[in-house]
């Protein structure tokens, strides 16, 4: 290749030769392959051979393993081969010859397939002629896959090593083959001929008779040196190489020659003294260099091939750890501690030269510090602090806009803030500066664990005082940071396309919603739930000028601000908290946001006012509570806002609807408002905690020594019933398991009933209350725990457990179950915890540390074990899902070709059509509009969504189809009222009832225009982009929920100890493949469910019955002449559990069951209910036989499907709350089937 | 003045806070009309205007206060000019939201509902005293004791 190039450089031409524009190059094809022995040798500029460094005089020997000939060691020296610096000498291989050749390490496998199929004598195919030819051809198809063909060496060598199993003559040359297996604690092959020759097996066993040393024995096995490996491989045929899908000679697999890397890849430091560090590979290079100089003296001197062995063994370990220092097979007297790193090692891992330093690197332009907050930084902003941006610098090119700017920063020079730490001219046309960071510069800001793509978004840069990176407490979420002590992040890109590109794709407004379901993920959190929860209460009322204030808080001064009407202007002018609101939704009358929507906080009160037919009417807006927000045109009707409306993850909330309605700069202008007013307002109102918010009044603690009392009564009842095993059992379950879930229920009850009468008792003032009831910290659990009752402490799913014998800890008698010798704590935390209580609660408390250590470790393989495998799948211009190769993984994506992360229903719908006709309601006022008829709507929604189905639209089927339903029942409804109205047909209220039906559920056909076209013109925005990386987005969206999920396995609801595993190890299960999953549980409808008796029998069927379980008893008789076995059945429990067992079925059944060596004439049917059993033996050992069987007796299955252990009937849930409306006591029945049995189906 | 005020009645006081005391400041009174057969339930702040059972009052609903009749602006303006307001003690300013029916045919009654900034009316009976209201207007409600 070079040959031309050069000659074309020595010829000179008149003109320039006209070359052909042949476009980029592209790479046809790259080989990889092993070098063999002469290319290492010309590859080499040197042969080493002497294993020392430095002579006396600190200068590299000539021929030792830091020869100058390789490379320059330092800065000082220049290379002895191609005279370069220490920056321009690439490095040049040396060589080292062997004395023997050894196997190369990382190849073992591969030559141990290899010599699986070949004659070890004349080194071809052990397959005959044709089935070689056959084979060929498929390995020759050009049409199979790389894949495919290694597979079919597997199964070649799978058939080869089949066949050698007992011995194989060659076809060919007729030497009889043994077995080739990997040689056991050293580094070799071994050709075991043992089954091979018959001469061989009659000297063996005359050599055990002798008691002659083992040693003898392995005699029979050929030990395969690499010099007869390799001199087998050479003598292979290329066909055969091809044949066993090889793209090299095998010989290269032997080392017979070292290639000695370059000093630059081993560096070598020179301490301060005489001494100098040698890096890992030199020294195991000088190692090897040892044991080869060894071995040669040692083949020199002829002496006994036993010594030889050694050497040579010694000298194939140090070749072998050179390459892999972790090998197999070392040899226990060579094994250190700390070993010397070999090639491997240096690859290998997340150190590893792959992912270390190539798919990660460490870099430039990078800060990091502690993270604090700072509310009045817009969300989109990061506060960075003075001493970190008079480092990091931004290159800023030169013009007449800037240059005054630029000419002061330069003035200051790198030290003083506005400043510049260099001017560069990169091609003289402009120059640049790379000045310091300042205000509005773009940069990114990530926190580990980067589970998500949020993890890392872009900021814009707001340069302050103090030494902390700053943002604003909305943005914690997507980074799931906090402020106890997290560190996090920045980059900042040096070019004004990485700018863009960064601020496009990665900015915090254009990743307000997470694309794993499109909920909102930036949203108001802790003090802006409280505050905003405080300020909209409904007893809230201000005067003009708190009023006036609260409207200032919520900007910088500088916006114009609407003061509204006040609420109640006499007896004095008073304004309402919910009026804070609509100013900080819509500041003044030329802001064009009018934001609709209607969310159920946690306080709104479910209680039903009115049933109209079917239909339940709720009490909405007029809850008493104030639980129901209803924003209409941008003024907070009603409702107390809190976690459900202002924080993340609901797709109703107030920001998702801004999102939607207004776009993210209205949504993220919205939450910089709240942030600023909320933690100005708080500052000033107070928000604190104290003892007295936790100390319950008297009457909560009679209550609750009221309940405890009752309860321990009863629990100390049903213990004493499972004391005298009286306890009525649980489907399912034996007494032990019906006592622990009873008392459990009874445990949780005191805790949820203390919990409520504590919840109830609070006033509205209570900082904890206030806290749970917003959603900014705390559950109502979490509450009553310090106020009135911590409750059952619990160890991996069940009360605390044994740590002594037969009881939990010393204080308790022996095998109490009461609920405080299990680790019930009947305290609160205010009233303190008792030596024993506290002991029990530390268990729980690390058991849940220990949960978090592991799960952390456990998820995070989980999700990169997902990203790997889903990384290259994103969306292809066609619409289709494809991966790296272009093979199509799904042709349109999940089916229906939209983003998740715009879908704004909260089952994935595109859209939310109710909450959107409700806005166009709300913003198309009907003023002099005429009102719809039911026949029109239907019209008009008809050639609507015609239109919509054009190909310009291209709205898809099922969208048309659901828009067209969701009219359906709008339409149903006004149809009904208009027909009331009919009937009432020339009354002289007709006409004004009509109109208020029109009022109430009217539409005119302005407004279903406009909700038509909006829908369109939405659904298409909708759909995904081409080229979005979906198989990383949908990797990130199952392995992110996943470290956050808890370890622990949970009951199933009602059912008791029939758990299901759930959680992470569930996860892990699927991801796994697992084909035994830890609780199978096979949920089985009935075709009749509504009689528990057939369900009883459709149990005992599936179920596993064992004799033991069926028989009265099982005997052993024994007469002067006979002696057998007599099985009588208890007929009472096989009638009660509804199965069809008779002797003639368990006679069946035992003749079935493999192992029991009894024959058809061997049992006796006495009668319907009882059988005998005579076995067959010698009388000598008739009663042994008759013991063991009657020990096997009892486990012989006799009914149902053998995987099954427990099958239990569980009543439907939704039927049995329907049952109790109805008043018609239907209870439905299924069957929950533990055990693999889909198999068997 | 009629075309100012949508709506007039004396009602009597039933019931104070019928689902309990939620809040300090102020009571959910429930309330009937003597006149028209009108239900009402009404949040009212009882500590600038105390309220009690069997108290009578007569309410108004109007949509502005000027008395020549001319729109409200919808922006507050200070100035002590005569108004509506000067012969009520109690007066709130806020927006008609929604309006619904309930019950069929001859039963059929409607609702007005209207929001004073958060504090909440409800207004039912006959459909014919309803069908001046507008969703979405501005409405001021005018009390005074009899």
């Amino acid at each position: 290749m070079l040959q031309p190039q050069q000659s074309s450089q020595n010829l000179v031409f008149t003109k320039q030769p006209y070359i052909e524009d042949v476009g980029p190059r592209k790479i046809k094809s790259i080989q990889f392959s092993m070098m063999s022995e002469s290319e290492i040798m010309k590859a080499a500029e040197v042969q080493v051979y002497l294993g020392q460094y430095y002579n006396s005089n600190r200068v590299p020997i000539q021929g030792g393993l830091l020869d100058p000939r390789m490379g320059p060691a330092n800065k000082s020296c220049s290379c002895a081969t191609c005279h370069g610096g220490f920056g321009d000498c690439p490095g040049h291989f040396g060589y080292l010859n062997l004395a023997l050749p050894v196997y190369n390490v990382g190849y073992l496998s591969t030559i141990l397939d290899i010599l699986k199929c070949i004659c070890k004598s004349c080194s071809r195919i052990l397959l005959d002629e044709k089935l070689c030819k056959e084979y060929l051809k498929k390995m020759r198809s050009p049409k199979m896959e790389a894949l495919r063909k290694s597979d079919l060496m597997k199964s070649m060598v799978k058939k080869c090593s089949t066949m050698a199993s007992k011995a194989v003559k060659c076809p060919r040359c007729g030497y009889i083959n043994g077995m080739v297996k990997k040689a056991v604690g050293v580094l070799g092959i071994i050709h075991d001929l043992s089954k091979v020759n018959e001469n061989e097996k009659e000297c063996r066993s005359a050599i055990s008779h002798t008691k002659e040393s083992k040693a003898s024995i392995n005699a029979a096995t050929y030990i395969l040196n690499p010099v007869k490996v390799l001199f087998l491989f050479r003598r292979m045929t290329d066909e055969d190489c091809e044949l066993l899908y090889l793209s090299d000679r095998p010989e290269k697999l032997i080392v017979t020659n070292i290639a000695v890397p370059p000093i630059a890849i081993r560096p070598s430091v020179i301490m301060d003294g005489s001494q100098s560090n040698e890096n890992d590979i030199t020294e195991r290079l000088k190692r090897i260099i040892q044991a080869n100089a060894s071995l040669r003296q040692e083949l020199l001197e002829a002496s006994t091939a036993f010594k030889c062995l050694a050497g040579w063994d010694t000298l194939q370990v140090e070749v072998g750890q050179y390459i892999n220092s972790d090998v197999r097979g070392v040899p226990f007297t060579m094994q250190v501690a700390k070993p010397l790193s070999g090639f491997v090692q240096r690859l290998k891992g997340k150190q590893g030269r792959f992912r270390g330093n190539l798919s990660g690197k460490r870099v430039e332009y990078t800060g990091r510090t502690v993270i604090s907050p700072d509310p009045n930084l817009k969300i989109t902003e990061v506060g960075i602090p003075i001493r970190m941006a008079r480092i990091l610098t931004y290159p800023e090119r030169v013009s007449h806009h800037n240059i005054e700017k630029l000419r002061q920063c330069v003035r200051n020079g790198p030290d003083k803030y506005p400043g510049a730490r260099m001017v560069r001219y990169p091609d003289g046309s402009a120059r640049q500066v790379d000045r310091h960071l300042e205000d509005g510069d773009v940069v990114l800001f990530n926190r580990q664990p980067s589970l998500h793509r949020m993890s890392i978004m872009c900021h814009r840069a707001r340069i302050m005082p103090w030494r902390t990176l700053r943002f604003n407490e909305s943005v914690c979420n997507p980074y799931n940071a906090d402020f106890d002590g997290d560190e996090m992040n920045m980059h900042v890109p040096q070019t004004e396309e990485a700018r863009t590109e960064a601020l496009m794709l990665m900015g915090v407004q254009n990743n307000l919603c997470t694309p794993k379901n499109g909920e909102i993920l930036v949203a108001s959190t802790q003090d802006f739930l409280t505050s905003s929860f405080l300020i909209t209460r409904k007893d809230t009322f201000y005067d003009r000028a708190a009023f006036s204030l609260m409207c200032c808080y919520l900007g910088d001064g500088m916006d114009l601000i609407d003061l509204p009407t006040p609420a109640i202007l006499k007896p004095i002018e008073l304004w309402t908290g919910k009026q804070v609101f609509n100013v900080l939704l819509r500041p003044h009358a030329n802001m064009r946001v009018y934001l609709n929507l209607t969310v159920k906080e946690k306080t709104y009160s479910n209680k039903l006012i009115r049933t109209e037919g079917d239909e339940e009417i709720r009490i909405d807006s007029m809850c008493p509570n104030d639980g129901f927000v209803y924003v209409r045109n941008s003024e907070l009707i009603s409702g107390q806002v809190g976690k459900a409306t202002l924080g993340n993850g609901n797709k109703d909330g107030l920001y998702s609807v801004l999102l939607r309605d207004y776009g993210a700069h209205a949504a993220a202008v919205c939450m910089n408002r709240l942030a600023k007013l909320s933690s100005r307002w708080i500052g000033n109102h107070g928000f604190s905690i104290g003892i007295d918010d936790v100390q319950p009044k008297e009457e909560l603690i009679d209550k609750k020594k009221r309940l405890l009392s009752e309860n321990y009564e009863v629990c100390n009842v049903k213990i004493k019933e499972f004391n005298e095993g009286k306890l009525q059992l649980k489907p399912g379950c034996d007494a032990a398991q019906t006592l622990e879930a009873l008392i459990t229920d009874l445990l949780n009850r005191i805790r949820e009933d203390a919990g409520k009468a504590c919840m109830g008792g609070l006033p509205w003032r209570n900082s904890p209350l206030i806290m749970s009831q917003c959603g900014s910290k705390g559950s109502p659990i979490n509450i009553s725990q310090m106020v009135a009752c911590v409750g059952q402490q619990s160890v991996g799913g069940r009360r605390a457990p044994n740590g002594f014998i037969d009881r939990s800890l010393p204080h308790f008698p022996r095998k109490s179950k009461a609920p405080a010798a299990k680790g019930f704590v009947a305290n609160s935390f205010y009233s303190g915890l008792t030596a024993t209580e506290f002991f029990f609660h530390t268990m729980g408390g690390r058991e849940g540390l220990v949960d978090t250590a592991v799960k952390t470790a456990d998820t995070g393989y989980m999700s990169r074990r997902l990203i790997k495998a889903l990384e290259d799948l994103s969306i292809h211009y066609d619409n289709s899902v494809r991966n790296a190769s272009g093979c199509i993984v799904q042709f349109l994506y999940g089916d229906d070709g939209m983003d998740p992360a715009n879908m704004e229903g909260k089952s994935g719908d595109p859209l939310n059509f109710g909450r959107l006709l409700m806005k166009v309601e709300a913003t198309c006022p009907v003023g002099e509009n005429k009102y719809l008829s039911p026949e029109e709507i239907s019209e008009m929604v008809r050639k609507l969504a015609e239109y919509g189905m054009n190909s310009d639209k291209c709205c898809s089927e099922a969208f048309i189809d659901s828009l067209r339903k969701f009219f359906e029942g709008h339409r149903d409804k006004l149809e009904n009222k208009m027909k009331f109205i009919e009937d009432l047909s020339g009354d002289k209220n007709s006409d004004v009832l009509e109109k208020v039906v029109h009022k109430t559920s009217g539409i005119t056909a302005r407004q279903l225009e406009v909700f038509m076209e909006t829908c369109f013109s939405r659904y298409r925005l909708k759909k995904i982009e081409a080229g979005t990386a979906i198989g990383a987005i949908g990797a990130q969206s199952i392995g992110e929920p996943g470290t956050q999920m808890t370890l622990k396995t949970f009951h199933f609801a009602g059912v008791a100890s029939m758990n299901i595993t759930q959680g992470v190890p569930r996860i892990k299960e699927i991801i796994n493949g697992a084909k035994r999953i830890s609780t199978p549980i096979i949920t089985a409808e009935l075709e009749c469910d509504y009689n528990e008796n057939s369900a009883r029998v459709v149990k005992s069927r599936i179920e596993k019955t064992v004799l033991g379980q069926v028989a009265k008893s099982i005997k052993i008789v024994m007469t002067s002449r006979l002696s057998s076995i007599v099985i009588t059945l208890d007929m009472q429990t096989i009638q009660d559990a509804h199965l069809c067992i008779t002797a003639d079925v368990v006679k069946e059944s035992i003749l079935q069951t493999p192992r029991i060596k009894l024959k058809e004439q061997h049992i006796k049917v006495l009668d319907f209910r009882k059988l005998e059993i005579f076995p067959p033996t010698e009388k000598s050992k008739i009663h042994f036989e008759l013991h063991s069987l009657k020990k096997v007796l009892p486990m012989i299955m006799v009914k149902g499907i053998k995987t099954v252990e427990r099958v239990v009937i569980a009543e439907k849930e939704k039927e049995k709350k329907k049952a109790k409306e109805n008043e018609e006591e239907k209870k439905k029945y299924r069957l929950l089937v533990e055990g693999l049995v889909c198999l068997n189906f | 003045m009629s075309s100012i005020i949508l709506f007039e009645d004396i009602f009597v006081v039933d019931k104070i806070d019928p689902d309990g005391k939620k809040f300090d400041k102020v009571s959910r009174i429930e309330a009937r009309s003597q006149n028209c057969d009108m239900y009402m339930l009404l949040d009212v702040n009882v500590e600038i205007y105390p309220m009690l059972v069997g108290d009578k009052f007569a309410l108004a609903l109007a949509h502005t206060l000027n008395l020549d009749g001319t729109p409200d602006t919808g922006y507050y303006t200070q100035g002590g000019r005569k108004s509506l307001a000067d012969k009520f003690e109690y007066i709130m300013h806020g927006k008609l939201y929604k309006i619904s029916d309930e019950g069929s045919g001859k039963t059929l009654k409607a609702e007005i509902y209207v929001s004073y900034g958060g504090l909440l009316m409800m207004l039912k009976g006959d459909p014919s005293y309803i069908t001046q209201f507008e969703l979405d207007q501005k409405l001021f409600l005018l009390m005074r004791k009899l």
